[in-house]
């Protein structure tokens, strides 16, 4: 357990800066709330606060996607994995360092969502669930990309990973079912966070929360099957 | 005694995207006793990094099987006491001793033990000056000097170092042979791929030659040194020029002749009313048997 902590401390210190440059839209939102009008129209804030929300699942694809195989480019993987750390264990800290970086976020987002979303009347309880449902689908997002860059580039796992995201939502469109959306719920938990608005009451749903965190587990232990196969003393270019 | 390194029929080949295929190792079976540095050599491309990755469970073999310290290739727990360190040094970009106690700290070594440990090794491979440096700073020998800290951080029983002073100046390579020396001496186990082959022939007990995936040479290192082939003999009371290549120093006669050669010769050195001072089997540099094997159609010359 101390070797997943490790190597999770160590992944979100190799991503501070993508780290921060996230952090710099929670800023623009605390820079509307402090010196506009915005605080004022609460709309307009949330909107914002929506747009920005989201962008953190999209940046987890990339953290989740790109984790392995700059390890590997690097070769600073063959020190880690040279130590008694199985690559069930590595990608353990991985998918906990993705989900430290998420949370980094979420949490921030959620001190300036509850002050400046609080200052215009939308429930404070509501924006720390919404974060949970950010996290929730930022995990099993960066999870999913990880899986898919055991065995493909970056690039190609990141697109292989909005596919999966993207489909439980068509089928659910297509076919006017939206237990579709639950296949695979980082749609279902990112739209939690697009719908929410001043209007309609709290219906936080644990469900898609509760699945999510199911198949994060699911296909980390797909991940560890697949890597444990791959040769990773081969030049990833 | 169970080897604290073996390879039985190891075979492992690379497939490209195309579907070509190139065998890296081919039917590679190989012991590491316990207790002995173990030099390994080869030309690039040789199959010898490959051979290490699968030793440290990198990658897996295509057909054979390998056991480190009693347990099977890739079993995570045995790395635990085994030191690696890779031919292209890769690190987190940290300070020293801080990187030296995560890899420690990642192989489950104490926190309270970490920080005198990561302190002792980084003085045993001469950077207690840099330990508080960031290594992104640092040179290559350095580098490969913070690589050999972290090796050792576990006190491991086998380390397995890959070109562990090809970018060291000569007196760091002092410093890095002595280190070795001194873990033998403790009982610890030592497999060196290195090109510098005067560093093997100092270090290694034993020594195997790898060529084009296969096992050309393995003996030890004293025997393979003793040339079977030439002898040298040592005259006085003889003109040199009564043998053709003779040398002549002081009143001395040497002469180094073919062994079928040998009877003959000292015939004639005594007919010549000389007196035999010595008959020793010619020393041959472990350079001139590295390229003797290697320039060969690699067939197997396994002494030992």
């Amino acid at each position: 357990m101390k070797a997943v902590v490790l190597i999770a401390v160590s992944f979100v210190r190799e991503q501070r800066w993508p780290i921060l440059v996230m952090l710099l839209w929670v800023l623009l939102l605390a820079f509307l709330g402090l010196t506009t009008e915005a605080a004022r129209q609460g709309e307009d804030l949330l909107f914002v606060f929506k747009q920005v929300a989201v962008y953190v699942v999209a940046f987890s694809v990339f953290f989740g996607s790109s984790a392995i195989y700059n390890d590997r480019r690097s070769r600073r993987i063959l020190s880690v994995l040279a130590k008694a750390v199985s690559r069930e264990l590595y990608l353990s800290g991985l998918v906990l360092g993705i989900t430290i970086a998420s949370a980094i976020y979420c949490f921030a987002l959620g001190l300036t969502g509850s002050w400046t979303l609080g200052e215009a009347g939308f429930p404070i309880r509501q924006v720390w669930f919404l974060m949970l449902c950010l996290l929730a689908a930022c995990s099993l997002a960066g999870t999913l990309a990880l899986m898919f860059s055991t065995f493909l580039n970056p690039f190609f796992a990141a697109g292989a990973t909005a596919a999966v995201m993207g489909l439980p939502f068509m089928l659910s469109y297509t076919s006017g079912n939206p237990k579709w959306g639950l296949a695979v719920p980082v749609y279902a938990l990112a739209a939690a966070v697009l719908r929410s608005s001043f209007d309609s009451p709290f219906s936080g749903s644990w469900l898609p929360i509760f699945l999510a965190v199911i198949e994060t587990l699911v296909f980390w232990f797909i991940a560890a099957r697949i890597f444990s196969y791959i040769d990773i003393a081969v030049s990833v270019e | 005694m169970q080897p604290a390194l073996e390879f039985q029929g190891v075979t492992k080949e690379y497939k490209s995207l195309f579907g070509r295929r190139f065998c890296a190792l081919d039917n590679f079976s190989l012991q590491v006793e316990p207790h002995e540095i173990f030099g390994f050599l080869g030309p690039n491309g040789a199959g010898k990094t490959t051979a290490i990755h699968l030793a440290m469970g990198f990658m897996r073999p295509t057909s054979g099987s390998g056991r480190l310290l009693g347990n099977p290739f890739g079993h995570a727990a045995t790395r635990r006491r085994v030191g690696f360190l890779p031919e292209n040094v890769a690190l987190y970009p940290r300070r020293a001793d801080h990187l030296v106690r995560f890899y420690g700290a990642i192989n489950g070594m104490k926190t309270s033990a970490l920080k005198k440990r990561a302190s002792e090794t980084l003085e045993l491979v001469g950077l207690s000056d840099q330990a508080r440096g960031s290594v992104s700073r640092f040179s290559r020998g350095m580098l490969q000097r913070v690589g050999l800290a972290q090796a050792l951080v576990n006190d491991p029983e086998l380390l397995i170092l890959d070109e562990p002073t090809s970018a060291l100046d000569p007196l760091a390579r002092v410093g890095v042979r002595e280190l070795l020396l001194k873990a033998r001496e403790d009982g610890k186990t030592i497999f060196l791929s290195s090109h510098l082959l005067s560093e093997i022939e100092l270090l290694c007990d034993r020594v195997a030659v790898l060529h084009r995936g296969h096992l050309v040479e393995l003996g030890k290192t004293s025997e393979l040194l003793q040339s079977n082939e030439r002898i040298e003999i040592t005259a006085r009371g003889i003109d040199a020029s009564l043998l053709n290549g003779a040398v002549a120093v002081n009143g001395i006669v040497s002469i180094a002749i073919p062994r079928s050669q040998q009877r003959p010769t000292i015939t004639r050195i005594w007919d010549a009313g000389g007196e035999i001072i010595s008959v020793v089997p010619q020393r041959r540099s472990l350079e001139e048997i590295f390229l003797e094997v290697t320039s060969s159609s690699g067939k197997e010359r396994i002494t030992h």
